[in-house]
């Protein structure tokens, strides 16, 4: 009797395991029959880490979503020039007080018209250290914002004002001929009224003036998202709809393109990196892209103090790299090497920048200026490179780096791993970390100036190794009121020829712009922030 | 029994304050700061920084914080994410799939590996035995990052037998591959649990008297000697639920199945201390009740075993 | 119970014929006191052919963590890009990786760091718990309370999670640790909460035999309490530990794999098969090159067959009943 009881008991194991299985499954339908339709494009995207308000969006899973619906003063076309969408006109004297017009007639998908106050509440909003924004640091040209863009006297900016209905003024702290183009950036999109009674409702259900509207947010599922029949901007959809499916890993969305169940991923997972071009399940699409990766020694590191040694040993590591040999190998030809400290897809790159053959690989020569550097002040130890672990591909290149150095210079190279990006950076920005780290940029806006004057401008504020030149700093603020754009693309080549001299960030290559579409999916573009125009896709 | 049951369910309470301030402790003591993070490449001000740490709790002391959390799991409340979410939420949407892949992964390996393991035991030596024996040391020597992937591509992409991903959907067949790889490691435990207690069964001396009474091969082998075979298999799987559940960190990235051991793991990644606190006193939670389970199931098995 | 239900096969009463040889009474020899059950276990172990095989298996692997020089002259660390993924060819018989390392190399010093994370684990692991989980079970009452319920606190949190935590609050107060305190940071943080698990099985392992027949035979003769927990108790506790823990070794070497494929395992400057597996994940997609899974997890899954083996063989040794 004894024996029977026991398998009674993984009988009932059993059944209580499908009986589980079997509601499981009902609502799994339920929730997954939403939005389908041939030409709605499913696309790979993550789960968002912060409500969906534009001021607090600063991660791509949030960003994906935040850039379709929403429509800024201006737009950005494929190749990263701008075009006014909201904004009539946005124009400017002396490039330090701006004057906006918006297009009459814009509205919000709750029928709300899209006004001046749309904009100065939301960047007020967002500049207000109250609500902690992630993103205020884009208010930090503003007038009446200290260095990391939140207010300094209560809840408003003194550089907003309201003119009328479909006018606003904005004054910056010093002059910015560039500043149109910065505004397409999802920090300055504008808000309806209705989002300021409810943030945190409205963060999970955004009301909104882009090409889409958000349908639903499916919470680590997807986002639905649904062409808004009121949008009028320079971004129409070519397809009915778009749902972003949520991955944690990005080797299971490449798998669901080979088998059709997504159409488009921005993101090669390194298990396909050498053979995602040939594979005849997918298409592929690689240009050279935006995002660069940087090496930053900061001056504070014994032996890389600012002066010749620090510059002469700076200028070696970067000579004692073969770039061409791990954009080839470790990353099969989907990184190109670096030319400059920004990318060729800006429109005022410069091909020829004075000094830029420090980039070049040449061994000897970087054991002679190592040589150098050590008759000044002789080097013993370790040189360790940081990276974060939790970001893919990290591992790999920070390996063959350090194995390169350690070969080239004859010295001791370790790579020095943290687990987290969040430990990573809590060292960087309380300057406690006292190795080489790596760095890279995607940049807010298409311009040289904006892979430079954030990073490397005296106190900015990605400026992680607190490089500090007076020549640059007054090269920048020439550039930021230069008179045309060919007059400005000069002084910046000028100001990067100061960099290569100094090497504040040694540039090691830009990751090129990837995606990867499923079979019978058309109109792939990517655009200059390496992402796909999702708009333009159909299938 | 019942008073046993009663006091066990008493003794849950240490084990689950212990757990969690262990817990709590691994997690204040990590380093990072997540604010630093939440902000990414962009400075943070003092007063936007002292505004989320005043939300998050995380201006008191560790002690505090922890008692706060109790305060708060005791009514259900556990916290919000950084993302804006009730905790409480996240577990409630993500529990119940790992929940039913943990469960069915446990019934397979249980099912699989206690009949190989049988079969092992009395044709000790034989080619099942050794090729059992192989089976399992693949299972144990390929970490599930490899083995898994390898077996997704082979049953979802090239073959096309079950969906490479699981997504929203979570059907029975959707989740058995997802579940089988789960299962595989444990699956090599119960199989060599169960293979080492019938081979020394088989020489017990009630198996021997049973046979002796003439009583037909198979029939002793059922009765006698599978289920005395069962007691440390019991054990092991009692403890595993947790276990697989937390192992599905990697199997729930790999499957795309939005569960909790995924949860977990992100939350790490994060720093976001309310959601790794919360779903380890889940766990921990889970755990107590499938330990006193199998508990009394020795009781079931063994006559000897007696609770008073 | 037996006479409880008539029984299938009763009908055909008849016993197979086991024949068990009875020595003769007066053959044994009661000049010598009776051998110890070490000694016997030792004896059987002698005559095993399954005990020499994994012995001699381990011992190679043991040479190898221990001199790893005296097989390869190449620098596991030296990595030439140029010949990066090529296969096994004269002088590189394992082939290259991506890095350009020699995988020989590689596979031959990752030995150490492996090999030390899985014995040393199980190691403490099986002592902790082989001791906490006999005397729980056998003293019972508030000693098992405390014990089970102590257990309880660290297995409750699931070992992968507890380790990705642990080990990156070690970073926290134990920075860069080197080769050694690296390979040791993996071992505090799978021991710290995988030895309940020993715990468990030990515990349920001595539950079932305190009250057999010999346990009680020895405790009338008046040996005492603590005599028979490790002359009897625990020796026959023993098998479902054993396995257990050649099992367990094999799951911590692998755990250090996973651990190093989440990013939060051994340093990268540390060779190891589970750094080397890890790395190699992503060539499974395409196939291609899979000599730099193949040798790592190999390396790995022999070492874990040994030991397997190795587990078996003293696990029928120290079951008198199992010997021949």
């Amino acid at each position: 009797m004894q024996s029977k009881r026991m398998f009674k008991y993984v009988a009932a194991l059993s059944i209580a395991a499908l009986a589980f299985t079997a509601c499981g499954g009902g609502e799994g339908e339920e929730a997954g029959g939403t939005a389908e339709g041939e030409a709605v494009i499913h696309a790979h995207g993550t789960e968002p880490q912060n409500p969906l308000i534009p001021t607090n969006t600063n991660e791509v899973g949030g960003g994906h979503i935040v850039d379709q619906i929403f429509a800024g003063l201006v737009s950005y076309n494929t190749d990263g020039s701008t075009e006014l969408e909201v904004a009539e006109s946005i124009e400017s004297e002396d490039n330090l007080t701006w004057t906006i017009t918006l297009k009459d007639g814009w509205t919000f998908s709750d029928g709300s018209p899209v006004t001046a106050n749309s904009f100065v509440d939301a960047w007020n909003y967002g500049a207000d250290p109250e609500n902690a924004q992630l993103s205020a640091y884009f208010f930090n040209p503003i007038e009446g914002t200290d260095q990391e863009g939140n207010s300094t006297e209560g809840d408003t900016l003194s550089g907003l004002e309201v003119i009328d209905d479909l006018t606003f003024e904005v004054t910056l702290k010093e002059p910015a001929a560039d500043f149109p183009d910065r505004l397409g950036y999802s920090a300055y999109f504008p808000l309806p009224e209705v989002a300021f009674e409810d943030m945190e409702a409205f963060g999970e259900k955004p009301i909104s003036n882009g090409p889409y509207v958000l349908e639903e947010w499916n919470h680590d599922v997807e986002a639905v998202l649904s062409k808004n029949p009121d949008y009028e901007g320079n971004r129409t959809p070519e397809n009915d709809g778009l749902v972003f499916k949520f991955y944690t890993d990005p080797d299971a969305a490449y798998t669901d393109i080979q088998s059709g169940v997504l159409d488009i991923t921005y993101q090669v997972p390194p298990s396909a990196i050498s053979t995602f071009q040939d594979d005849a399940s997918v298409q592929a699409f690689a240009e050279p892209g935006s995002v660069n990766a940087t090496i930053t020694i900061p001056n504070y590191l014994e032996h890389f103090e600012d002066g010749e040694e620090g510059q002469l040993r700076r200028a070696a590591i970067s000579k004692a790299i073969d770039r061409e040999a791990i954009t080839s190998t470790i990353f099969d030809d989907t990184r190109t090497p670096s030319t400059d400290f920004s990318s060729p897809l800006m429109p005022d790159y410069s091909e020829d920048i004075e000094g830029a053959e420090v980039l070049e690989f040449d061994a000897e020569e970087a054991q002679e200026l190592w040589a150098q550097a050590d008759e000044i002040n002789e080097f013993t130890g370790t040189f360790e490179l940081s990276y974060n672990a939790d970001g893919a591909g990290n591992r790999e290149w920070v390996e063959a780096v350090t194995n390169q150095l350690r070969e080239n210079l004859e010295i001791d190279v370790e790579p020095n791993a943290f687990a987290t990006f969040a430990e990573f950076r809590e060292l960087i920005t309380n300057r406690e970390i006292d190795t080489a780290f790596r760095t890279g940029w995607q940049p807010d806006y298409p311009s040289v100036y904006n892979y430079i004057a954030p990073v490397f401008g005296t106190g900015a504020g990605a400026n992680d190794g607190d490089y500090s030149n007076p020549d640059f700093d007054e090269l920048l603020s020439q550039a930021a009121s230069a008179e045309d754009d060919g007059q400005r693309a000069e002084i910046l080549a000028d100001a990067q020829a100061i960099l290569m001299e100094d090497l504040p960030a040694i540039p090691l290559w830009n990751q090129d712009a990837v995606a990867i579409a499923a079979e019978g999916v058309e109109g792939v573009q990517v655009n200059w922030q390496n992402q796909p125009d999702y708009y333009l896709v159909t299938k | 029994m019942w008073r046993y049951i009663v006091r066990r369910l008493l003794q849950t309470i240490p084990v689950v304050l212990g757990s969690t301030l262990l817990i709590y402790a691994l997690v204040f003591l990590q380093p990072g700061d997540p604010i630093v993070a939440l902000f990414g490449e962009k400075p943070v001000s003092e007063a936007a920084r002292a505004q989320l740490e005043a939300q998050y709790n995380l201006d008191q002391p560790f002690l505090i914080q922890w008692l706060l959390f109790l305060k708060g799991a005791l009514v259900g409340d556990f916290g919000i994410s950084y993302s804006g979410q009730p905790v409480a939420d996240l577990i409630a949407r993500t529990l119940p799939v790992t929940f039913q892949l943990a469960f069915m992964a446990m019934i397979i390996e249980a099912i699989l590996g206690v009949i190989a393991g049988f079969y092992a035991g009395i044709r000790r030596g034989k080619i099942f035995d050794s090729t059992m024996l192989i089976v399992s040391l693949i299972v144990i020597a390929i970490p599930i990052f490899v083995l898994g992937f390898a077996l997704q591509l082979i049953f979802g992409v090239q073959l096309q037998w079950v969906p490479p991903t699981v997504g929203s959907n979570t059907t029975f067949t959707n989740l058995l591959l997802p579940a089988v790889v789960l299962g595989l490691v444990s699956f090599a435990y119960v199989l060599r649990l169960t293979r080492t207690s019938v081979i020394e069964n088989l020489t017990a001396d009630h198996v021997r008297t049973a046979r002796a009474h003439g009583v037909s091969d198979s029939l002793v082998n059922r009765r006698h000697v599978l289920r005395n075979s069962l007691i440390p298999v019991v054990t092991f799987l009692g403890a595993d639920l947790g276990t697989l559940m937390a192992g599905a960190v990697v199997t729930e990235g790999i499957f795309n199945i939005n569960g909790i051991g995924n949860l977990a793991y992100q939350a790490i990644l994060r720093g976001e201390n309310p959601t790794v606190v919360s779903v380890v006193t889940i766990m921990v939670l889970i755990y107590v009740v499938a330990s006193l389970l199998v508990d009394l199931l020795y009781a079931a098995l063994d006559p000897r075993i007696r609770y008073a | 119970m037996l006479n409880q239900t008539p029984l299938l096969g009763q009908e055909r009463f008849v016993a197979p014929a086991v024949e068990t040889e009875h020595p003769l009474a007066a053959d044994v020899d009661t000049s010598q006191p009776p051998e110890s059950q070490w000694k016997q276990a030792w004896k059987s172990l002698r005559t095993s052919w399954i005990f020499w095989a994994s012995s001699i298996l381990l011992l190679i692997v043991l040479v190898v963590v221990l001199f790893p020089g005296l097989f390869t002259s190449v620098d596991p660390r030296a990595a030439d890009l140029s010949r990066s993924l090529e296969g096994p060819q004269p002088g590189h018989i394992f082939g290259f990786d991506r890095q350009g390392y020699d995988v020989f190399a590689r596979t031959i010093h990752g030995a150490r760091a492996s090999v030390v994370i899985g014995l040393l684990t199980t190691l403490i692991v099986t002592i902790i718990g082989l001791f906490t989980g006999a005397i729980a079970a056998f003293f019972g009452g508030w000693v098992d309370t405390i014990i089970s319920r102590l257990a309880d606190i660290f297995f409750a949190i699931p070992l992968l999670l507890a380790a990705i935590v642990g080990l990156s609050a070690l970073n926290n107060v134990w920075p860069n640790r080197g080769y050694w305190g690296g390979v040791l940071a993996v071992v505090f943080a799978l021991a710290a909460f995988g030895w309940p698990q020993l715990t468990r099985i030990a515990r349920g392992a001595v539950m079932e035999i305190k009250n057999l027949e010999f346990v009680d035979a020895a405790r009338s003769l008046g040996s005492s309490k603590w005599r028979n927990l490790f002359t009897h108790i625990i020796p026959n506790a023993l098998p479902p530990v054993i396995v257990t823990a050649t099992v367990s070794l094999g799951v911590y070497i692998v755990a250090e794999a996973t651990l190093s494929f989440l990013g939060i395992g051994l340093p990268p400057s540390v060779v190891s098969w589970g750094n080397d597996i890890a790395a190699a994940q992503p060539q499974v997609r395409s196939g291609d090159n899979l000599h730099v899974l193949f040798f790592p997890a190999g390396a790995l899954a022999l070492t874990v067959l040994s030991f397997m083996l190795l587990g078996d063989a003293v696990r029928d040794a120290l079951d008198p009943k199992a010997r021949k």
